[in-house]
């Protein structure tokens, strides 16, 4: 073995430090950029003709022919990923669904002095005034005013749902762009992966974006992950191909088919539904077309037979100036249809001795049809339950699923805590540990450049001090 | 397990979110004095509170229709005891003017007392009570009696007998007027002939003929007395009820909504303790590496 050949191990040695203290640097600068691996660098003893040094040189007893330090590779449990991914998209869907849920259950208020309960309460109250003083306006007035209050409570807490569905419809409709740019992104990734790995190196860190796009992916909807042998990765959002290779399929948002200002998403290329089971789409998903229905059909229900039933009895009533009859005037106590347009009728308001408090014309103290709808508070109108017991039913449905769902985020949130600090512990940067590299790589290089002092030291002997 | 500096970072912020969140709840709890705040810190209890509030809301109104039921009947009381002083005076005149030798004269002044005391009984008759003329039936709105002339020469009912039926509890409705038929019968009728036998000088027999009818018709004011006074109990036995079930329900209420504050005020404190150990515990280890020590 020949001088120069020593000379070469250490200029090898020289650079395989230097690019493990580069490494180290890497980390630490990227200690806290998320989605960052930390990088190793690969380095293997070379036997002399470049092969493995113990495969036969060793046998040979030939000495090594130094280290080899090309790779860079970057530390991952890809089977974390897998498991994280999973459990992202149960996260963002329960995290969703929740806050449309809490949103909800604010329209309501209760229980409370001043929630739509208390208003019913108020209601019913009013009307019992009415028969203990059918005959004055004061009463009556109060009944104007409570109805009035109770009216446009129901009308408000419809529009706030109303509003808040809406409000879910467009967050729907923004989600297609941001499908869109992560698709493209991850199409272009894979391009430039494939690129740079076919040269035989390792784009450590174009892989790290493209892990972390999947994982935001993943927060959006359930994906299918799957690495080709070309070092692309095919992407599929829910069961449909969302990104091969370097081609990305857009989705578009269209409206649905019964009710076009309602929007979903689509895949540009064939048409089919953006269909995911978990995720921030499913979530939004889910209490745009399930949730704030139900909880608006019910606010519906609830009105309009609080509509009918008071508008029965009230059309059996005479006001205080109904002299003839019978038949009455058959009178409607509210106008409206719903929770939409629930009011007190116009007649009432503008003259609330209309209110058809008594049972017969010319008794302007007979309060008998008043007091059958005050009644109407203790009677199973809405099948078995009563006005307020199909509304608090309603209001602690709603509470219950609140409360089930964020119970379901806080323990998603805890899985998902859970695995991020397992693949954190892989792939995470430790600064004592790369600080400690630092000083491994920094002494190798000493070493190293102390092998190229003796070689020169050994070349000045035999050039210079051997006489010739 | 291997510690890189992002699960550290995660950990300690996932610490400080935990404890500032019970801080948080507390806080609010005690600021509140709630602990329910939203049926979904408490669905089952929340039904249960729901079913609470409206029933003292319905007792509440239970409340107010005995009071103002209890006020109406008052005032029919009071009348009834004016018309039954009225009557018995014009009882004690009828027999003087009925046994005693009197002259035309003394016959004029008892038969003009009379006189005041119909117009009397049906100024009572007319008792507005809160803008409703309390004995007219279902018409409130018009006196009960239709007086004629003046002095008068009829006074005929002109209400009718409907009753002002109001709910005093969940299972009781009732009626809280009285009609002026029920009261007063034909009196009026018999009282303006009583008159004017005094002013056409009758005989004695003739004017005793009376005497019996003001009997019949003060019995009857007293039975009607006692009807209104079992009820004004009965109705002041129902607020008290009332009253009772109203502690009741506010006790039941407040077990499932209100915070109890020292338990309340004794986790806040502990969560304090904990939270100021968490930020301690943060800043002592966080800006500890392994570059504090190398050289």
């Amino acid at each position: 073995m020949g001088i120069s050949i020593g000379l070469d191990i250490a200029v090898k040695a020289l650079r395989a430090h230097q690019l493990a203290v580069d490494v180290a640097s890497h980390n630490l600068a990227n200690a806290t950029s998320p989605g960052f691996s930390r990088q190793r660098v690969l380095l293997r003893p070379l036997g002399i003709d470049g092969s493995d040094h113990f495969t036969r040189d060793a046998l040979l007893g030939r000495t090594g022919f130094g280290v080899d330090a090309s790779d860079v590779n970057r530390v991952r449990d890809i089977f974390l990923d897998y498991q994280q991914r999973q459990a992202l998209g149960q996260r963002t869907q329960s995290e969703t669904q929740a806050q449309a849920l809490e949103k909800a259950e604010l329209v309501f208020n209760d229980p409370s002095d001043d929630g739509l309960a208390a208003m019913l309460a108020q209601f019913w109250n009013a009307w019992h005034d009415v028969v203990n003083d059918p005959e004055g306006s004061a009463a009556r007035t109060t009944l104007v005013h409570t109805t009035t209050t109770l009216a446009s409570r129901i009308q408000r807490a419809h529009s706030n749902l109303t509003k808040q569905r809406d409000d879910l419809n467009y967050q729907v409709d923004a989600m297609g762009l941001r499908i869109n740019a992560i698709a493209d992104e991850l199409a272009q990734l894979n391009f430039q992966v494939k690129q740079v790995e076919l040269s035989g190196e390792m784009a450590n860190d174009l892989r790290d974006r493209r892990d972390l796009l999947l994982d935001q992916l993943a927060e959006i909807g359930n994906i299918d992950v799957t690495e080709e042998s070309d070092h692309t990765v095919t992407v599929k959002l829910g069961n449909h191909d969302l990104v091969s290779g370097a081609q990305s399929y857009a989705v578009e948002v269209v409206g649905d088919g019964g009710t076009p200002e309602m929007k979903n998403l689509q895949f540009v290329s064939d048409g089919v539904a953006v269909d995911v089971s978990s995720g921030e789409l499913r979530g939004l998903l889910d209490a745009r077309d399930t949730d704030m229905p139900a909880l608006i059909a019910k606010l519906d229900t609830l009105a309009a037979k609080l509509i009918e039933s008071v508008n029965t009895l009230h059309k059996t009533g005479y006001g205080l100036d109904d002299l003839a009859g019978p038949p009455g005037p058959e009178r409607d106590f509210f106008s409206g249809t719903g929770a939409a347009d629930i009011a007190l009728h116009a007649d009432l308001l503008s003259d609330p001795n209309k209110i058809a408090a008594a049972g017969g014309a010319g008794k302007p103290g007979d309060g008998s049809v008043a007091l059958q709808i005050a009644e109407l508070q203790m009677q199973a109108t809405l099948g078995t339950q009563t006005f307020e017991e199909y509304y608090s039913s309603m209001v602690a449905v709603l509470g219950a699923d609140v409360s089930r769902v964020q119970g379901l985020a806080a323990s998603n949130q805890l899985l998902t805590n859970h695995l991020e600090a397992m693949r954190q512990s892989v792939q995470g940067v430790n600064i004592d540990e790369e600080v400690a590299n630092l000083h491994a790589a920094q002494y190798a290089y000493q070493a190293a450049a102390r092998v190229i002092t003796t070689i020169d030291e050994m070349l000045d002997t035999l050039i210079n001090r051997m006489a010739v | 397990m291997r510690v890189s500096e992002q699960s550290r970072l995660t950990a300690r912020l996932g610490y400080l979110q935990n404890v500032t969140e019970r801080l948080d709840l507390l806080q609010r709890q005690l600021a509140t004095e709630k602990k329910v705040h939203r049926a979904s810190d408490d669905p089952a209890g929340t039904v249960l509170s729901l079913g609470h509030r409206r029933d003292i809301a319905f007792e509440e109104q239970m409340r107010r229709n005995l009071s103002s039921g209890v006020a109406f009947m008052n005032a029919t009381e009071a009348a009834l005891d004016g018309a039954t002083d009225a009557l018995q005076r014009v009882r004690e005149l009828t027999i003087r003017a009925a046994n005693g030798p009197l002259g035309p004269d003394n016959r004029g002044a008892i038969a003009a007392e009379v006189d005041q005391l119909i117009g009397q009984l049906a100024q009572l008759a007319n008792t507005n009570f809160a803008g409703a003329y309390i004995f007219s039936g279902h018409q409130t709105r018009t006196p009960a009696y239709d007086v004629t002339g003046s002095p008068p020469t009829a006074i005929t009912f002109v209400g009718d007998t409907g009753e002002r039926i109001r709910q005093i509890s969940k299972q009781d409705k009732v009626a809280v007027n009285v009609s002026g038929v029920a009261v007063f019968g034909n009196i009026f009728d018999e009282l303006l002939t009583l008159r004017d036998n005094l002013n056409t000088g009758a005989t004695g027999s003739v004017i005793a003929a009376s005497i019996s009818v003001l009997d019949t018709a003060i019995d009857r004011m007293i039975d009607v007395r006692a009807e209104i006074g079992a009820r004004v109990n009965r109705f002041e036995a129902a607020q008290r009820l009332s009253e009772k079930s109203d502690t009741d329900l506010q006790m039941l209420r407040a077990e499932i909504e209100d915070a109890d504050i020292t338990e309340t005020v004794l986790q806040l404190s502990a969560q304090d303790v904990a939270f100021q150990a968490a930020l301690q515990a943060i800043g002592r280890t966080s800006n500890m590496t392994l570059l504090n020590f190398l050289r």
